[in-house]
């Protein structure tokens, strides 16, 4: 455990220390929800369009936001096992469950404070556009989002493992368009329905920004709220364990 | 005195090359050895098998009387490792990453003593709170060896330590290897000649995975008839062809 922590503190003060990681991981984010915001004002209360609504946005975008988790949990991974550092670790007592959760909790933290800035910068965006949010419901978000966090920083830690350092983050944007696109973030996939909403319902993308959405509006719900819930869940559980397989397999197939 | 390691024909082979050869070496404790070849001699290799970064083909070897095969967890808590590339954590501070490397290896209550010790033994002093990325390259080598000590290993390896320094860099390492000698023991992977001659107690001198001889430099000069370790090298390896 104290290894584990150890390397966890040493990757987060790497991931604090690049500025893109603020950039993308904070700054973007926030950019994009006060973009999106100027959007929603300017279309008509007629045409009917709530997706820019700050309660469904603040949600996406809480979202929108950990798949930066993703891309730089990739980067970090594929950089170290580009150079010599991670070759100096493997010779050292370090298991491979150090590994894991020392590259994937550090994610976490940064995810958890992501999501609780961008909520923070939802809150003042509603109090300009004269919307209210629920602060019982922005609490719950940022609770029910971790387990998407722990999804997206498996789904890193898989491309970081598979991919090199410059194959992973090319990898993880295609991921970001696809997921924002699929997730229902910028656009209403279950309204579009068709081969969109078939191909949305089988990544788990859609079903965490319904989570997010539905926690924001405390729509608690079974078929709201806890059968998304259920599936982030089990998605985060299923790609940690293959990623720390992968990882393993890889650290063993690196000592053949 | 024990031995620190032995090795008993030990083998690696990748696909349809043979990167050891049936090493077969016994080394005391306390002993600087150097391992002396050209590029591809199989230096990095052994290091490597006994490291537990990879699994010997065949053969047996042992640290400190381990198996490296049967229990290379009890390996790894005896050795340290300043690989060939200089690998320590770019982002973080020259103290920051001694104390992340003392965290894996020793007690919490141990850090604080322990990384002043490397940094003061090291010289590191002045850059303590430098990012190791901008630590010119003789300082990050002297960094990379600090972090490699500073679990108190049995037996360290410094593959290729001084690789790429300019002479006054070089000379300034070879005084903290040379500091270090007396509390372990050191396997040393070099192809530059002086510096086998100037640290080592023995010299191996490898070629395309096998040992050609393994000697004192007085026992090889005797062996060859050569004067100066470049000499006997040349004389080994013109035997050879």
């Amino acid at each position: 455990m104290r290894r584990t922590m150890v390397f966890a503190k040493r990757n987060l003060i790497e991931v604090f220390r690049d500025p893109l990681s603020w950039i993308f991981c904070i700054a973007f984010p926030i950019v994009m929800l006060i973009i999106m915001s100027i959007v929603n004002s300017t279309i008509p209360k007629e045409a009917g369009n709530t997706m820019f609504r700050i309660d469904n946005l603040a949600g996406g975008i809480a979202v929108f936001g950990q798949m930066f988790i993703m891309l730089f949990t990739a980067i970090a991974v594929a950089k170290d096992r580009s150079g010599a550092f991670l070759t100096r670790l493997y010779s050292s007592p370090m298991k491979s469950s150090d590994f894991v959760w020392g590259y994937i909790l550090p994610m976490l933290l940064t995810a958890v404070i992501q999501v609780c800035i961008s909520l923070t910068a939802s809150v003042v965006i509603s109090l300009i556009s004269d919307y209210s949010l629920s602060i019982a419901g922005l609490l719950l978000t940022a609770a029910a989002v971790i387990p998407s966090a722990l999804m997206f920083s498996a789904i890193g830690f898989l491309f970081g493992t598979f991919f090199n350092e410059k194959a992973a983050p090319g990898i993880c944007s295609i991921i970001i368009s696809l997921g924002s696109m699929l997730g229902g973030i910028w656009f209403d996939v279950e309204g579009v329905g068709g081969i969109m909403l078939k191909i949305g319902r089988c990544m788990p993308f859609l079903y965490a920004t319904r989570v997010a959405r539905s926690a924001i509006s405390l729509d608690l719900g079974v078929k709201e709220f806890l059968i998304p819930l259920g599936v982030v869940v089990i998605a985060a559980a299923v790609l940690t364990v293959l990623a720390s397989i992968v990882f393993k397999s890889r650290m063993h197939a690196d000592q053949r | 005195m024990g031995y620190a390691i032995r090795t008993e024909n030990l083998i690696k082979r990748y696909k349809d090359k043979t990167a050891v050869d049936g090493l077969t070496l016994s080394v005391e404790e306390g002993e600087l050895i150097a391992l002396l070849g050209v590029n591809g001699a199989g230096k990095t290799t052994t290091v490597k098998m006994l490291t537990c970064l990879t699994k010997p083909s065949g053969g047996k070897a042992e640290i400190m009387g381990i198996d490296i095969s049967a229990d290379p967890d009890g390996v790894k808590r005896l050795v340290g490792v300043s690989p060939q590339d200089t690998s320590v954590a770019e982002n973080l501070t020259v103290k920051e990453n001694l104390e992340f490397m003392t965290g894996i290896y020793l007690p919490a209550d141990r850090t604080e003593a322990v990384v002043s010790r490397a940094i003061e033994s090291f010289g590191l002093g002045e850059f303590s709170n430098k990012k190791a990325k901008l630590l010119s390259g003789g300082y990050k080598r002297k960094l990379s060896i600090a972090m490699a000590i500073i679990g108190e290993p049995k037996v360290l390896f410094l593959d290729e330590p001084t690789l790429g320094l300019d002479v006054l860099a070089r000379r300034q390492l070879w005084r903290e290897i040379e500091a270090l000698k007396k509390d372990m023991t050191i396997v040393l992977t070099t192809h530059y000649m002086e510096e086998a001659q100037a640290l080592a107690d023995r010299i191996v001198i490898m070629n395309e995975g096998s040992v050609m001889a393994v000697g004192t430099l007085d026992e090889l000069e005797n062996m060859t008839g050569k004067k100066g370790l470049e000499d006997v090298f040349v004389s080994i390896a013109e035997r050879m062809e």
